[in-house]
């Protein structure tokens, strides 16, 4: 039995293997800052795509796409602006979610928008 | 990248016209409308994306910005959906620039579809007066838009639709020459006509000279002598609507969202009674963000009839005396200033006394003397002064009511009045106003000159019925109808004392 980061290091291999599969470029991994973490940073042509894997063992509660809630999503872009002023990269940005259920992979692009948590800015 | 294509807003009854204006650039994935929308304009980014998606489209990744220009124009209603949603398309090159330029409007449903609007009239007019090469429009309003003409108009039912359009791969409608000729304004059956109503001859008459002269009129009455259906049958006196009035009507039943999907020009003179419980905003116009159209805009160019008027709320009453002057009506609220036509002919109804029984022979009146002056009250002097003719229309007599013959004809009084109404457009060309009732003090001098035996008569009218100023300006554009209605050049003692006798309905007498 793994524990739980075991867990989400192995979604997260499995998840970067799909990308790349799908023609994603990896571009860095588990970028951290104070506000939040990235799980993937990738490229997908010309979009800067950033990608939070979520593992989930069964396909309850909603699924793994369901656990990405409005707090995360918070998170997830409070980091991505970091990354972006820190890279001063200039692409267009897009938010994917890979959700990995057992051998159940799937990718999700363009799971949310930043005006989809901050509805007024 | 930048996409932009022209749009348009309605505000009252004209519409503006609106660019669209789109940038799609790096960063974190945001869309945003700016240029002082409305929430529903606002809420467009929900069916925009959805509509894009579930087309097979890419919505472009990165940080979009919508603006509608000019920004100081607030914007309302949905019709931003669909040309916003093709210049995010055009900003992130998944279709070319247009080689021409077409107003866009169209509200999107989730799946892409292009939904009907309001308003497309107002703003095919806009699009033909700024020579605009066509214009789109939701194809369920593409014969609202195919009124104007040499305006070329392309009916979308889809996002679809709309790139090819863009693309040049999609034709125009084909013209249906059956709506917009003006030669096709035929004529439908009449629905009241004025021989269904028996007897009371002295208002029929006065009905005709309101039809002939443009004067408002009160009736007065005890309940069930008619008055209602005289009224109904004003509309159908009055001259046909011409084409360019039709539209001017097709205008604000399509602002108003009124236009019935089988009469997409209205014909009809308008006839609007509404009940005495309307709200003051239902009146005049009013409503949430850019104030919608009230029942006086509705009855342009047609018949306002309010029935049992001393029921309806004074302050309603009373708005009505400024559009009655002015013709139009101007609603100003926090950041928008509308001006609406209310060119209307105003017709009352209202019982003798709140019973309704004073001045009948064969029922007595039960009312206090206070209660009838209360009563009366509600309609007050500045209001009755803008109506010119009052007429008792009392209860038949029985043998009356049975053995009348049939009057006149709706068609037949409809004639006079046309060529009443003729005589007034050919002085309109000398003096500038087309109906008597209109008539300012400088015409009136020209036009409603009296004879030796007129002057004297109306000196002594004067001293005996109290006459202002006003009302006695008021008695001398009637008898100029009067005088019209039989082709007369001058105005004679008899048209005179015509007109005097509908300053003396018993109203005026008692009260």
């Amino acid at each position: 039995m793994m524990d739980q980061a075991e867990v989400g290091a192995a979604a997260e291999e499995e998840a970067c293997r799909v990308l790349r599969a799908e023609g994603y470029l990896i571009v860095a991994r588990n970028w951290r800052t104070r506000f939040g973490e990235i799980d993937i940073v990738a490229r997908d042509g010309e979009v800067l795509v950033f990608v939070e894997v979520k593992a989930r063992s069964s396909s309850g509660y909603g699924g793994a796409e369901g656990a990405v809630g409005r707090a995360k999503q918070r998170r997830i872009i409070a980091a991505a602006k970091a990354f972006l002023a820190a890279s001063r990269c200039e692409l267009a940005a897009r938010f994917d979610v890979v959700a990995v259920e057992g051998n159940d992979v799937r990718l999700l692009r363009d799971a949310f928008q930043v005006d989809d948590v901050w509805p007024s800015s | 990248m930048f996409g932009h294509l022209l749009s348009g807003v309605v505000v009252g009854v004209e519409a503006k016209l609106i660019e669209v204006q789109c940038d799609v650039g790096g960063g974190l994935p945001s869309f945003q409308i700016v240029g002082l929308p409305d929430k529903e304009v606002s809420e467009s980014r929900e069916r925009i994306r959805s509509a894009i998606r579930n087309c097979g489209l890419t919505f472009p990744p990165g940080r979009i910005t919508a603006n509608l220009a000019p920004a100081d124009l607030r914007k309302q209603g949905v019709g931003f959906d669909l040309p916003i949603a093709l210049s995010i398309l055009m900003a992130s090159g998944q279709i070319g620039v247009p080689a021409s330029r077409l107003l866009i409007v169209g509200e999107l449903g989730l799946n892409g579809d292009v939904r009907s609007g309001r308003g497309i009239l107002a703003l095919a007019l806009e699009a033909s007066r700024n020579k605009l090469d066509g214009m789109m429009v939701p194809a369920d309003n593409a014969a609202e838009g195919d009124l104007v003409p040499a305006l070329c108009v392309y009916p979308i039912q889809s996002l679809y639709e709309a790139i090819a359009v863009l693309q040049g791969v999609w034709p125009p409608f084909v013209r249906d020459v059956s709506v917009t000729a003006a030669g096709e304004m035929t004529r439908r059956p009449v629905e009241h006509d004025l021989s269904e109503v028996r007897g009371q001859a002295a208002a029929k008459r006065a009905l005709e000279i309101a039809a002939a002269g443009g004067h408002n009129l009160l009736l007065i009455g005890p309940p069930g002598a008619g008055k209602s259906m005289l009224a109904r049958c004003m509309p159908e006196l009055l001259p046909p609507l011409s084409f360019d009035e039709a539209l001017d009507v097709t205008r604000i039943y399509s602002v108003a969202g009124l236009l019935s999907a089988d009469e997409v020009l209205v014909r009809r003179r308008p006839f609007r009674a509404p009940h005495h419980t309307i709200s003051y905003a239902g009146m005049v116009g009013g409503g949430h963000g850019i104030p919608g159209p009230g029942e006086i805009t509705l009855a342009h160019r047609g018949v306002l009839f309010l029935d049992e008027m001393p029921e309806f709320d004074r302050r309603v009453l009373e708005t009505l005396r400024q559009p009655l002057e002015d013709q139009s009506v101007t609603l100003a609220r926090a950041g928008v200033s509308v001006r609406y036509p209310a060119s209307f002919t105003l017709v009352g109804a209202m019982n003798p006394c709140p019973c309704g029984h004073l001045g009948d022979e064969s029922h007595s009146c039960t009312c206090a003397v206070q209660d009838i002056r209360r009563y009366r009250r509600h309609i007050s002097g500045p209001l009755l002064d803008r109506i010119d003719l009052f007429v008792d229309v009392p209860r038949l007599a029985p043998e009356e009511l049975m053995d009348t013959p049939l009057g006149e004809s709706t068609d037949t009084v409809r004639e006079r009045v046309a060529r009443a109404r003729d005589r007034q457009w050919e002085r309109a060309d000398v003096a500038g106003t087309s109906s008597n009732a209109r008539l300012g003090p400088q015409e009136m001098r020209v036009h409603c000159r009296l004879d030796a035996e007129g002057s004297q008569l109306l000196r002594r009218a004067i001293t005996r019925f109290g006459l202002s100023g006003r009302g006695h300006a008021r008695v001398l554009r009637v008898a100029r109808t009067i005088a019209d209605l039989v082709g007369s050049g001058d105005i004679g003692a008899a048209h005179l004392a015509e007109a005097l006798r509908y300053r003396s309905a018993s109203l005026l007498r008692d009260s």
